[in-house]
This record gives structure tokens, sequence and C-alpha cells, in this order.
């Protein structure tokens, strides 16, 4: 009797002691396309910094699950605690289901801690708020550069230099045809590529034009988009981009042939340096990225300069009404953001920091801290690559490819971003 | 008595069931009503509703009437997808049922040993992922580089483009990808109403001299007019629910090119927000898709189980 009285007393007291243990342990929950890899190591340094606290994440690919997942949640207010976002029309579209972040972050990085963001950064993250609403509802992680990059040992074969002028990158793209190579991969069934490009033109023909056009303050067809759209359709007809761009993607066929060394040129970004820090087997030129390196569009027309870094905010998180009553979400999100969380990413290589002073560490070689920090020193300087609304990118997206297909004329195109930007702007 | 229940008919013993018996087979059909209410109806009627609502800029919901129908039907896109959902379904509908029935046709009757070899690899595409096949086809596509390439540089042919980067051509590559797909549920549906089909009526069509093409024209395609009309039937519900081949190819494009219900609704409501003019061309499909499927019961008939199976 006395030893099944002992029993029942042990089993009980460990009954309790592990439900008050399970009680003790918060969870948050986090949904995102951010790659899973390193996001488990993000999630590992922070649990490890906060062992009370256990984050469930789930990865979704971004178009259509992420998409839609976000859409059936937010209607059933089963929103995650936290939530990967892109700053404009995917922030806007949840601001109602998101917690305004100004008064965590001041408390957790000072009064001051906006400045710390780059400028890029700062503006995207407020970028479709309505007029007067000065909060912030995204906590940007991780910035990008967008930028050229070339396979420099191809480069080096063929005797190319990375082009300084249009001439030298027609010359450039000739020579890697001629050598049996694809010149310049454009994924142009992806709008996001061809709005990457588009911008790197129009911000040389004058800088930030393409913010104000979206603001309403300069017409979609003004001079400088005008000749910005012709020159992108030159990089068709050209032969900078290879035959048949309109239906190739950039992921995962183009970044495959481009990592391969099948490829001499790609409008990419910063991202691009994480390929090296993929599960092996990579290739020679992937490997430590010893096979690339980057420039910016040379001018395409006399007179203009290369193309100004054009970049922002690569990937950031919002908090949701629900997150904001679990007061460990907000922990992990501020981790995630501008801590050990991101520090994790950073050594991976995913992207370039959002907030300044943060840098990559661990096995990284000379020629790839020698590209970061190019990157670090022209994301101060960086224009705008985002849209306030999703219409006007759509308008846009829908623009470049009439003209790349050669069904709309410039002028004609840009009119119906025009007419798009308008609505947007009267919706508003 | 027993003379009168079989002239009263099933009406009349349905009436004299007793109150306890009907309430019992109502409470078998609840199971199926209540799982039809909350994942059918429920939904349907939900974007009905928000097809009236248009959101405004500072997120607030207002109701608007027809505005969101106008706005739909006043878009050039619409008349794009209407187009190219014309275009898709007299092609892939007509093709896929002559493809798939003549490889039923010639796999049933002309191969032995080889039967479930030949079945199995023709169906493979209907249970491959969308994903990779849209893969696999944007690389066959591809000029220079591309698999379709390789083999027509040995007849000295150069793609100078992708036909999916064409505007005017992407269509017609989307609906080459999708009949590669379908072609195999196709060749499925004949099979199984080759299969049914009475021994005895064939073996008295040869009694009468029927053979070769004149057995398969006059006796055993009128006998699949079943599977035919199945495959019609779903053909037209399957090219309205177009969307996974589409989004993963083309997007739509280029510039709307290939835009289809499936991803132009998807563009509305997830990537533009506008939740009420995507719900409006929801319930403009479903409205066509009931219009369509009624007009086919109506005109060829509901009898869609195969002839040799029917129940009498």
């Amino acid at each position: 009797m006395r030893k099944m009285l002992f029993l029942a007393t042990t089993i009980l007291t460990a009954v309790l002691a592990a439900g008050s243990a399970w009680a003790d342990e918060k969870e948050v929950t986090v949904w995102s396309w951010f790659i899973q890899s390193t996001m488990d190591k993000s999630i590992a340094a922070f649990e490890k910094a906060h062992p009370d606290i256990k984050v469930k994440y789930t990865y979704y690919n971004y178009s259509p699950e992420y998409i839609t997942a976000l859409k059936a949640a937010a209607a059933s207010g089963s929103l995650p605690d936290v939530i990967g976002l892109q700053p404009g029309s995917l922030t806007q579209q949840y601001r109602d289901n998101l917690e305004a972040v100004n008064e965590r972050a001041e408390k957790e990085w000072g009064a001051d801690w906006a400045r710390k963001i780059f400028p890029v950064n700062r503006k995207q993250m407020q970028m479709g708020n309505p007029a007067g609403d000065k909060n912030y509802y995204i906590v940007p992680q991780e910035s990008q550069v967008l930028c050229i990059w070339y396979n420099r040992k191809i480069f080096e074969k063929l005797n190319i230099a990375a082009p300084k002028t249009y001439d030298e990158l027609k010359a450039a793209a000739k020579a890697l045809t001629d050598g049996g190579y694809i010149p310049m991969f454009q994924g142009a069934a992806d709008g996001w590529q061809n709005e990457n490009v588009f911008l790197m033109l129009a911000n040389q023909f004058s800088p930030g034009i393409v913010d104000k056009a979206q603001a309403g303050e300069t017409p979609w067809t003004a001079p400088e988009l005008v000749e910005a759209m012709k020159a992108w359709k030159g990089l068709f007809d050209d032969g900078i981009f290879q035959q048949g761009a309109l239906g190739a993607h950039a992921y995962p066929t183009g970044a495959q042939l481009f990592a391969q060394g099948k490829v001499g040129m790609m409008a990419l970004g910063s991202w691009w340096m994480q390929e090296s820090k993929f599960p092996p087997p990579l290739s020679e030129y992937v490997q430590n990225m010893d096979g690339f390196d980057f420039f910016y569009m040379p001018p395409v027309k006399q007179g203009n300069p290369a193309s100004p870094p054009v970049g922002g905010i690569d990937i950031g998180y919002g908090l949701t009404k629900n997150g904001g009553k679990n007061p460990a979400a907000w922990t992990f999100l501020a981790e995630l953001t501008n801590g050990a969380g991101l520090q994790e990413a950073l050594n991976d290589l995913n992207d370039l920091p959002a907030f300044d002073g943060h840098s990559p560490k661990g096995d990284i070689t000379d020629h790839v801290k020698e590209m970061s920090t190019r990157f670090m020193t022209d994301l101060p300087k960086a224009e705008n690559q985002r849209f306030a609304s999703p219409a006007v990118a759509e308008a846009l997206d829908n623009a470049l490819a009439g003209v790349a297909a050669g069904s709309t004329e410039p002028e004609a195109a840009l009119a119906t971003v025009q007419a798009a930007t308008e609505k947007a702007l009267a919706a508003q | 008595m027993r003379a009168e229940a079989v002239r009263a008919g099933p009406a009349a013993a349905i009436e004299r069931r007793p109150a306890s018996r009907t309430s019992t087979l109502y409470l078998f059909a609840l199971p199926a009503t209540l799982l039809f209410v909350v994942f059918i109806a429920y939904p349907i009627l939900w974007v009905a509703g928000q097809s009236f609502y248009v959101r405004s800029g500072s997120g607030t919901s207002s109701f608007a009437g027809l505005a969101n129908y106008v706005t739909v039907l006043g878009d050039p896109t619409f008349w794009i997808v209407v187009r190219n959902m014309l275009l898709w379904g007299v092609i892939t509908i007509p093709v896929q049922m002559l493809i798939g029935g003549v490889l039923a046709y010639f796999i049933e009757r002309h191969t032995h040993a080889l039967r479930g070899f030949f079945r199995t690899m023709f169906f493979l595409p209907v249970v491959t992922s969308v994903s990779v096949i849209s893969l696999v086809w944007v690389q066959i596509y591809a000029p220079y580089y591309g698999i379709a390439q390789e083999y027509l540089k040995h007849v000295g042919f150069v793609m100078m483009t992708s036909p999916i980067g064409d505007p005017k051509m992407a269509i017609y590559a989307l609906v080459i990808v999708n009949i590669w797909q379908w072609t195999g549920f196709s060749m499925l549906m004949y099979i199984a109403g080759i299969a049914n089909l009475p021994s005895e009526v064939l073996d008295a069509a040869r009694v009468d001299g029927a053979r070769g093409w004149r057995l398969a024209m006059h006796v055993i395609v009128p006998m699949l007019a079943p599977a035919t009309k199945s495959l019609l039937l779903l053909g037209v519900i399957g090219t309205l629910q177009t969307f996974p081949i589409v989004h993963l190819m083309t997007g739509g494009g280029p510039n709307r090119a290939s835009e289809v219900f499936g991803t132009f609704i998807f563009k509305q409501s997830f990537v533009l927000g506008d939740t009420g003019s995507g719900a409006a061309l929801s319930v403009i499909v479903l409205v066509v898709a009931l219009v369509l499927s009624l007009l086919q019961i109506v005109t060829l008939g509901a009898r869609l189980t195969p002839a040799g199976k029917e129940r009498a």
C-alpha cells in the first residue's frame, strides 16, 4: 500500500512538474518564405539565448502558397505571431492585422532606433501608409543592392573586361554569344527581374524618377522614362539579353545556368552571394564566389552616368495583432532583425543587413568580404526599388513585357502605367 | 394488395414509411449535407457576398452593388481571358479526346503483353506534379539551350524565341502542355468504356462483316458516347479551372497574353488585394460553368456511365 502511495505521489509530482515546465515555455509562431536552413540557424541562436521561448517556423513558397496562406489566415483571424513581409504593397495589404512597432522598437533599441536603419529601407518601411500615418508596420531584416553580376572566369577566358560603356556591354555580349555562352540571362517571364533592370535604367536617366512617378509628382510618360523604356527594348534588340528571354525564368533556370558557368552576366542583387553557402556540391564558380564579381549597368546613352545602386529591403517582418498579445513574439522579432538571428543570416551571406553596424562573420573569403564591403558602401545611397501600389507594379510589369515583345510602343505602355498610378492614388 | 402497391409506385411506398424510418434516412444524409453546406455552399455564398463590396485604401469595406461586375466586364484583360478560355476549351477537349480515344483503342485491341506498360506510360503525366511538368516544358521551349533545340539542331532548325515568350504563341504553347498532361486521362476513360462494351454486340457486328475502321467508327465510337460526354463535361470544367500550368510557366504573360480565369482571379485577389473584383470574377466563372454544364446535360443527356454498366 505504501509502495502504491509512493508511486502515485511520484507520478503526480512528475506530471505537475512537466505541466509547469510546459506552461513556462512560451511559443512563437512564424511564417515566411525565408530559406528554411538559414532560418533554422537563426532560430537555434535565438533559442540558445532565450531557452524559455520555442519558435515554430513554417516555410512557404512565396507565390502562390505564402500569399494565399496569409490571405486565408487574415480572413479567419488565425495569423501567426510574426509574418515575413515585403515593404509597400504586401505590408499595406495586412496593415489592419499588424501592430505598429514604434513603441516596442523605441524601448528595445532607443529613441533613435530608426536612424540605425539605412535611409532607403526607412523610406520603404512607411511606403503606402495613409497620409499622416507615421507608424512602422514592418521591421526590416535584410537589405539588397541590385547589380549586374558577371562570371569573371569566363570574362578572363574571353579576354573581356567588366563593361564601362554601352558599346563595351554590347561587345561583351557578342563575345560571349560567339563563345557559346548566354550573354546576359534575363528571366523576363518574371515581372520582378524586369522591374529591377528598368529601375537601373530609369535611375540612370534621372535618379529617383520612378519614386516621383509612383507618387504622382512626375508623369510616367516623362521623356526620361520613355528613354529608359527604349533602352530596355534595346537590351533585347542589341543581343544583350539571350534570345527568347521573355519565356525564361530567373529562378531556377537562369540561376542554375549562371552557377554552372553557362551564362556571362545576370541582373541580380547582393543576395547572389548566398549561393556560395549552399550545400555542396558547388561549381568552381560558386565556390567562395570565386567566379563572380559585379558591376552597375553602364551608361546606356551618351552623357548618362552608370546606374546608381538601387535596392532596399529584401525581407522584413511584421508583428501581427495575435503576436501583439504574445510578448515573446516581439523578443524574437527583435533578435531576428537586429540581433543574434540576423547575425546567423548574415553569416550565411543571405543578404546585407537592414540595420547599420552588422557584417558577416565566420568562414568568408577576402573576395566575398571585399564585395560585401562594396555593397555596404553603396547601400546608404541606394535608390528605392519598391512600389507602394501592387497595381502600379503590375501595370509596369505588363508594360515592360509588351514593349519587349514589340506589341506596344514605349509611350503607350507608359501611359497605361500612368493610368494605373492615377487610379491607385485616387483610391488612397 | 400487391398489385395496388406496384401501381402506386415508389412514391406511394415512401409515403407509407413510418416517421421514425424517414428521420433515420434524413440522419444518414446529414453528414453529406453538412459537408456540402460548410465546404461548398457557405464559401460560394461568402464569395458572392464579397463581390458586392469594395475595399478602400484605408482598409474599410463598403457596399458597391454591381460596381465590381461593371469594372471586371469593362477590363480589356477580361476579354483576353474569355478568348483564351475559348481557345483552350475548343482545342484541348477534342484533341485530348481524339488522341486519348485512339490510344485507348490501340492499347486495348492491339497490345497484349505490354498493355499495362502502355497504360501506365501514357497515364504518367496525369499523376506527375504540375511544378515538374512546368519546369520541364519551360526547358523544352527554351531557344538555343533548350531540350527541343537539342533535337531540332540535327535537322538544321534553330529556335529563335521561346513560344511562351511570344504574346501570339504563348496560349497555344500552354495548350500543348495541357494536352500532353491530360490526354492520359481521356485514354483511361475510353479504356474503361471499351472494357465495358458488351462482347455480344461486338461479336454480332463482326458476324455482320464490320471490321477495323468500320467497326471502330460505327459500333465502338457510338457505344462510347457516355465516356465522351463525361470527358466533355469534365473538359469544360477543367478548362475553367486552369491555373497551375499557366501560373508557373508564364504567370499569364507576356503582357497578359496567356491570362486565364484562374490567374486573373489570383492576381486580382491575392497580388493586387482587390478581393471584390476577384470575387466578382469567381462568381462569373461559377455561373459560366453552371450554364455550360446544364446546357450539356440538356442537349446531350445525363447518361454519363459506361453503356454496359448503366442501371435499368
